[in-house]
């Protein structure tokens, strides 16, 4: 994701409690551009996205603590546990992907590149779940898989996909049960009070 | 105790406030042991009305003076004196709590101190282990776990001095209102809370495994009376299993809260959220690898007192100090708040101070990540490093921008270097808990990938050397005080 976008309408002299509340809507504003692609298990970048924006409120919010409302403290909570849904969720699509791509560049035609996002949606460019360097690491021949070790991998593929299934589940019912409550309101009535 | 001597010690109370329950002891004290009179527990459930809505209830309000006034009653019936009151997780978090302690204080005459989750976890420890640091052959490396209604806290120590510590924002009846609220608890709703649990604790980070670990809090010290109950334990074991939890879990997702506290006489409060008790025990055992531990009844109030009989009338400063030392050693998590800045300071100005105080926080750890002792430094430079960002992220407008620029490269790169070396620790970190629960067969694929991934996390620290080798940290520095030129933050203007 992109540097974060700057702030602007800032009067320097301002009282810092008055910017810090207005950095943390614009930071706000920021989660509600991702939060379409929720119900897109497989948006993989986007959902990334989605994490990035709510780690960037939550520092904005630990950063400026000592001028906005203690109330703010159990939304840091929850934008934590948000961040570590989808924190997780990455993981295990990175995880996948470095699977695939052990498991598939052995006995396929396949273009490691292509095996590096999930099939759906492809990494833009220089976003690539796996770095090249670790694709490198990993696809050296001279320590290729054995067949053995190749089931190991399958199996823990399999494994891993089954606990993304259940990330991505714990993940969604979160999100939902807060936009039940209107967590958006209940921020910017925080900040405004 | 000597009979004697233990007539003339002082009599003290402490009442801990938590999440759940309002808790009191009262003792005889002295700085190494404590004789206790009387120890009672009210399910008073605070932290649900706090999850609910952020704030005390004014039910669960009288409800918790009731209680106070109840124990200050018996506290004095002892001659106790002083009575201490401490409160934790729920009280911390509550939006009201001012209004909560004022009229607590008004109707009670009692003052309450809320701590913070280390200082919680501090005295938790004195109190959980006061009895094994006396028996004979004392493990030298031991943890403490207090698990609470809204959180738990977590420590561990080398010779009874403790190394490190951590609090996560998670208890029993925390997860319990918001994963497991059916009655019973319906299958899906059993799953998804495992899954959490699992992903959080995978991402928790803990140093080293532990020999033994003891746990505190009611619904540790509940599951243990469950399973004398239920499976015939004998009376003086308080070590609880694996299986035993496993067994728990199961007869606890089987039949309803009311069903539970009849039959194993737990109060139905409680006996709601056992289950909840036991799926995060579960999860800690397994992220720690344990398949026993030790229940322990004595916890943060007999923590208070023995702190109170060795640091005298500054207990709470030298505890809550020590508990906030900027050791590395020591503290789990990066603390935010590190500089005071106060609402009214003029937004410029408050920037100059704060990215002094970030950078200055980010430049403690290279020498430490430097060390490769430990793969903790590489994450909490990384987590420095992104403060340091969202701070330069928020003041940017008033910064030059070309030396904004450079700093914020500079930044960007420690960040990445970081980052490609954390993130494969934490594959590692998985790779090797998950290893331990596959089979034999499927072991070898494991161990292939983490030989492959060691070799790549062998190069990423190379270049994180590198990188921090040519770090000028004078020079960021000099950057840093002139990102803010003294006539904004004087009059604004640039």
């Amino acid at each position: 994701m992109a540097k974060a976008k700057p702030i602007t309408g800032l009067d320097p002299q301002a009282p810092t409690g008055k910017n810090a509340r207005l950095i943390a809507k614009e930071r706000l504003e920021e989660i509600y551009t991702w939060d379409r692609y929720v119900d897109h298990p497989y948006h993989i970048q986007e959902l990334h996205n989605l994490r990035i924006a709510a780690k960037r409120l939550r520092y904005t919010l630990e950063v400026f603590e000592d001028v906005l409302p203690e109330a703010c403290k159990p939304i840091i909570k929850e934008l934590e546990q948000i961040q570590e849904e989808l924190g997780a969720l990455h993981d295990s699509d990175v995880m996948i992907a470095l699977l695939r791509l052990c498991l598939g560049s052995q006995d396929s035609a396949i273009h490691p590149e292509q095996l590096q996002s999930d099939g759906e949606t492809q990494p833009k460019k220089g976003k690539s779940l796996v770095s090249p360097e670790l694709v490198a690491v990993l696809l050296e021949p001279t320590v290729a898989p054995s067949a053995g070790e190749r089931y190991g991998l399958e199996q823990y593929l399999q494994m891993q996909e089954q606990l993304r299934e259940k990330q991505y589940t714990t993940f969604r019912q979160h999100w939902y049960s807060l936009q039940a409550r209107d967590f958006r309101r209940e921020i910017l009535d925080i900040l405004d009070a | 105790m000597n009979n004697m001597r233990e007539q003339s010690l002082p009599v003290r109370a402490a009442i801990d406030i938590g999440s759940n329950t309002i808790h009191i002891v009262v003792a005889r004290c002295s700085p190494q042991d404590l004789d206790i009179l009387e120890d009672q527990v009210e399910l008073v459930r605070i932290g649900e009305s706090v999850t609910a809505t952020g704030e005390i209830s004014q039910q669960k309000c009288r409800a918790a003076i009731a209680v106070l006034n109840r124990y200050k009653t018996l506290a004095e019936k002892y001659g106790a004196h002083p009575i201490f009151v401490v409160a934790t997780e729920a009280i911390r978090q509550a939006s009201n709590s001012a209004s909560f302690l004022e009229q607590v204080q008004r109707e009670t005459g009692l003052t309450v101190q809320v701590i913070s989750g280390n200082a919680e976890a501090t005295l938790t420890f004195y109190g959980a282990t006061y009895e094994v640091s006396r028996e004979p052959g004392a493990p030298a490396q031991i943890g403490v776990m207090d698990l609470g209604g809204g959180s738990l806290e977590l420590v561990t120590a080398k010779n009874m001095h403790i190394t490190w510590r951590t609090s996560i924002p998670i208890g029993s009846g925390w997860l319990h209102d918001r994963y497991l609220s059916s009655n019973p608890p319906s299958y899906d709703e059993l799953t998804v809370a495992e899954a959490f649990l699992q992903t959080y604790f995978q991402g928790v980070r803990i140093k080293r495994r532990l020999p033994v670990l003891i746990v505190t809090g009611g619904s540790a010290n509940s599951l243990l009376l469950l399973v004398h109950h239920a499976f015939k334990l004998e009376v003086h074991r308080n070590q609880l299993t694996e299986r035993d939890l496993v067994r728990c879990q199961g007869l606890l997702s089987a039949l309803t809260a009311e069903e539970v506290s009849e039959r194993y006489h737990q109060p139905l409060e409680r006996a709601r959220i056992l289950l909840a008790g036991a799926l995060i025990i579960q999860a800690v055992m397994s992220r720690l690898h344990l398949t026993e531990i030790r229940i322990s009844p004595h916890g943060i109030r007999e923590g208070v007192l023995l702190a109170y009989e060795r640091y005298g009338e500054h207990w709470l400063e030298i505890v809550s100090q020590s508990a906030a030392l900027p050791n590395h050693q020591q503290q789990a998590e990066f603390q935010p708040g590190v500089s005071t800045v106060k609402a009214e300071e003029p937004f410029a100005q408050s920037g100059r101070h704060m990215l002094l105080e970030r950078t200055r926080k980010f430049l403690e750890w290279p020498k430490e990540v430097l060390k490769h002792e430990d793969v903790e430094a590489v994450h909490k430079m990384r987590v420095a490093s992104r403060r340091l960002r969202a701070t330069l992220d928020a003041y940017e407008s008033c910064c030059d921008p070309q030396i904004f620029k450079k700093v914020y490269r500079q930044v960007k790169r420690a960040a990445d270097a970081l980052g490609a070396a954390r993130d494969t620790d934490v594959m590692l970190l998985n790779l090797h808990a998950q290893l331990e629960h596959m089979k034999s067969e499927e072991q070898a694929g494991m161990q292939w990938l983490i030989a492959r991934l060691e070799t790549f996390r062998q190069q990423k620290q190379q270049e994180l050397e590198t990188f921090l080798h040519t770090l000028d940290e004078d020079k960021l520095k000099k950057q840093v005080e002139s990102l803010i030129p003294e006539g904004v933050a004087a009059n604004g203007k640039s």
